[in-house]
């Protein structure tokens, strides 16, 4: 038997796994969102979801509601609704666990670009929206998970800007440039595998790839060289109830599972 | 020296700085503490409280509960040289560039779509990075009455070599800190659910920094969906957003927030913002603006002509869920 999934289905999923219940995420726009529905369905329904315009603990509606930031099926079910102020003060003085954000480019020790593509910063060739609250879920979380499609000119050695920290900034460690310690990128799901960082180098790391796919054909979408790890796991395609729930309750009009190339694999 | 404060960084941003005395005398001379009835259309709202070159900051967003009749006027007014606040924006600065109102941009989150891209790219708009976090720290700064806030955040990144952040080492704890400057707009425009005619306003729902906005700012003019009366909020005090104090006009604005949400009110008009968010070139832009901003002669014909009560009663419809905000 087959399954067929998009890009974003996949990522979605592999996410989700990742969560642990009874702990706080901090939430940004778009697939993470989704994400973070999908973890409270099937895996962690105690999870507690933050967002940064003021929401802590909403259950959200479903569907879906793309675009929807601070909306009432976003928002619903709160346990407190605060400020902007407050919902990163609660990350900045430790209370949130993971915090999950998208990227445009990353780069070997996991720093994020979403501000610009180019080398002159008032002229830029691509011009993104910028931080948003990114800084802050990468500053402040304890594990930063990063979930972006798995490009070739995605992975670069030094991001164009660095707009939200990883490990190591131009040589210098977080707890250098003054970022919370113990802080910082945990792993970084991409559409074709799963990457963690080095304990001693704090390099990215490929710790395992879609099942159907070899390390090298990976590898090769990579405008970088990460390590690879000593045991490359296979990783499971999405699961009929993950992309049941994610097709018919979470996404049903597939504004964001529907994005990216198609995978077929053999379960 | 042992108690010399050593500043590592500055980042390269100009900044809109107002020293904190300046801001007192404003308030002490400016501020009306008396109960005024300040209740004024949105025309005579912006003619009164917004001019050319003003840094202007909004709360809360294009898609929620944000104050769209408010910049659909200043865009209706030609205001110009604005600076502008992008503090959880999404489409805010994409109409007020198209309408060649902004000079500057100071960026939490600068907008959706290829239009406003490009006029950064090409250099037409100047525009200043931080985030969304140190953004309304300058603003919590700027509601104290204090200088600067630290904070954790930007330390590290290019984003903190582009604002107008410093980094020093804490006297305190010896690490690394950043200190965002505080930030006065000259005005801001903050939609609400329910206000009175003295400028008391009431948010429910996420408040993103509806009161450090309000605090923060020279002059502010709230919208709201209704106007209420003050015994109101003496029965329920505690749900106060902003004190009548902070407000300087009042402008009563059903579906103010359109085509964006607003809680318990009216859900966002989505295919409104997929027409909004498609735009690319100067001509679909300009088209845009003529149709739904200039051609109109204010917030009741727009909604009148321009959307209709059956389109109304629609976003209506969709806004069932009532918990939280009553």
């Amino acid at each position: 038997m087959e399954v067929e999934f998009t890009d974003t289905e996949f990522m979605i999923c592999n996410a989700a796994r990742l969560l642990e219940d009874n702990k706080t995420i901090f939430v940004g726009w778009g697939v993470p969102q989704v994400v973070a529905i999908l973890a409270e369905k099937l895996y962690t329904p105690n999870i507690v979801q933050v967002f940064e315009f003021g929401a802590i603990g909403p259950q959200s509606r479903t569907p879906f509601l793309r675009g929807t930031m601070g909306g009432p099926s976003n928002t619903y079910r709160s346990l407190q609704w605060c400020s902007m102020n407050l919902a990163f003060s609660y990350a900045q003085v430790g209370y949130i666990d993971y915090g999950m954000l998208g990227a445009a480019q990353i780069d070997r020790y996991g720093n994020i670009n979403s501000t610009m593509i180019g080398d002159d910063y008032s002229r830029p060739k691509v011009r993104f929206p910028g931080s948003g609250g990114g800084n802050e879920v990468a500053s402040y979380c304890w594990k930063t998970i990063i979930v972006m499609a798995h490009e070739k000119r995605r992975f670069v050695e030094r991001c164009d800007f660095i707009t939200s920290p990883g490990h190591k900034l131009d040589g210098k460690t977080r707890e250098e440039v003054g970022l919370p310690a113990e802080s910082g990128p945990f792993r970084v799901i991409t559409s074709k595998g799963m990457f963690g960082f080095d304990e001693e180098t704090k390099e990215l790391k490929l710790l395992g790839v879609l099942r159907g796919l070899t390390v090298d054909e990976v590898l090769d979408d990579m405008g970088i060289e990460p390590l690879v790890a000593e045991n490359v796991v296979e990783l499971d395609p999405p699961t009929a109830q993950e992309l049941k729930t994610l097709r018919e309750e979470i996404d049903p009009y597939g504004l964001i599972i529907s994005k990216g190339a198609k995978f077929k694999v053999e379960l | 020296m042992e108690d010399y404060i050593e500043v590592l960084q500055r980042g390269k941003a100009d900044i809109h700085f107002v020293h904190p005395d300046e801001f007192r005398k404003f308030v002490r001379d400016k501020k009306n503490r008396g109960l005024e009835d300040k209740l004024m259309d949105e025309k005579e709202a912006v003619k009164k409280y917004v001019k050319d070159g003003d840094y202007l900051a909004y709360d809360f967003s294009s898609l929620t509960r944000g104050p769209q009749s408010l910049i659909r006027e200043i865009i209706r007014q030609r205001k110009k040289n604005l600076w502008v606040l992008a503090k959880f924006t999404l489409l805010e600065t994409v109409l007020l560039a198209g309408a060649g109102c902004v000079d500057k941009i100071d960026i939490g989150f600068l907008g959706f779509g290829p239009y406003i891209a490009r006029k950064v790219q090409e250099g037409a708009v100047k525009v200043y990075d931080y985030s969304n976090g140190s953004v309304t720290y300058r603003l919590v700064a700027g509601a104290m009455g204090i200088p600067f806030m630290p904070a954790r955040d930007l330390l590290g990144t290019d984003t903190m070599k582009q604002s107008g952040g410093i980094v020093i080492r804490d006297p305190f704890s010896k690490i690394p800190v950043a200190l965002f400057p505080a930030l006065n707009p000259d005005v801001s425009i903050i939609h609400v659910q329910e206000a009175d005619i003295y400028g008391n306003a009431r948010v429910y729902g996420p408040t993103v920094a509806t009161l450090e906005t309000a605090m923060a700012s020279k002059r502010v003019i709230i919208s709201a969906e209704r106007i209420i009366e003050t015994i109101e909020f003496r029965e329920h005090p505690n749900w106060t957003t902003v004190p009548y104090y902070c407000v300087d006009a009042v402008v009563h604005a059903p579906f103010g927030a359109y085509p964006g949400g607003t809680q318990g009110y009216y859900e966002m008009d989505a295919d409104h913002y997929l027409k909004l968010t498609s735009i690319k070139t100067e001509e679909e832009m300009q088209e845009y603006l003529e149709e739904y901003v200039y051609s109109v002669d204010n917030h009741e014909e727009f909604l009148e002509k321009r959307v209709g009560v059956k389109r109304l009663k629609e976003l209506i419809q969709n806004s069932q869920i009532l918990e939280g905000y009553r």
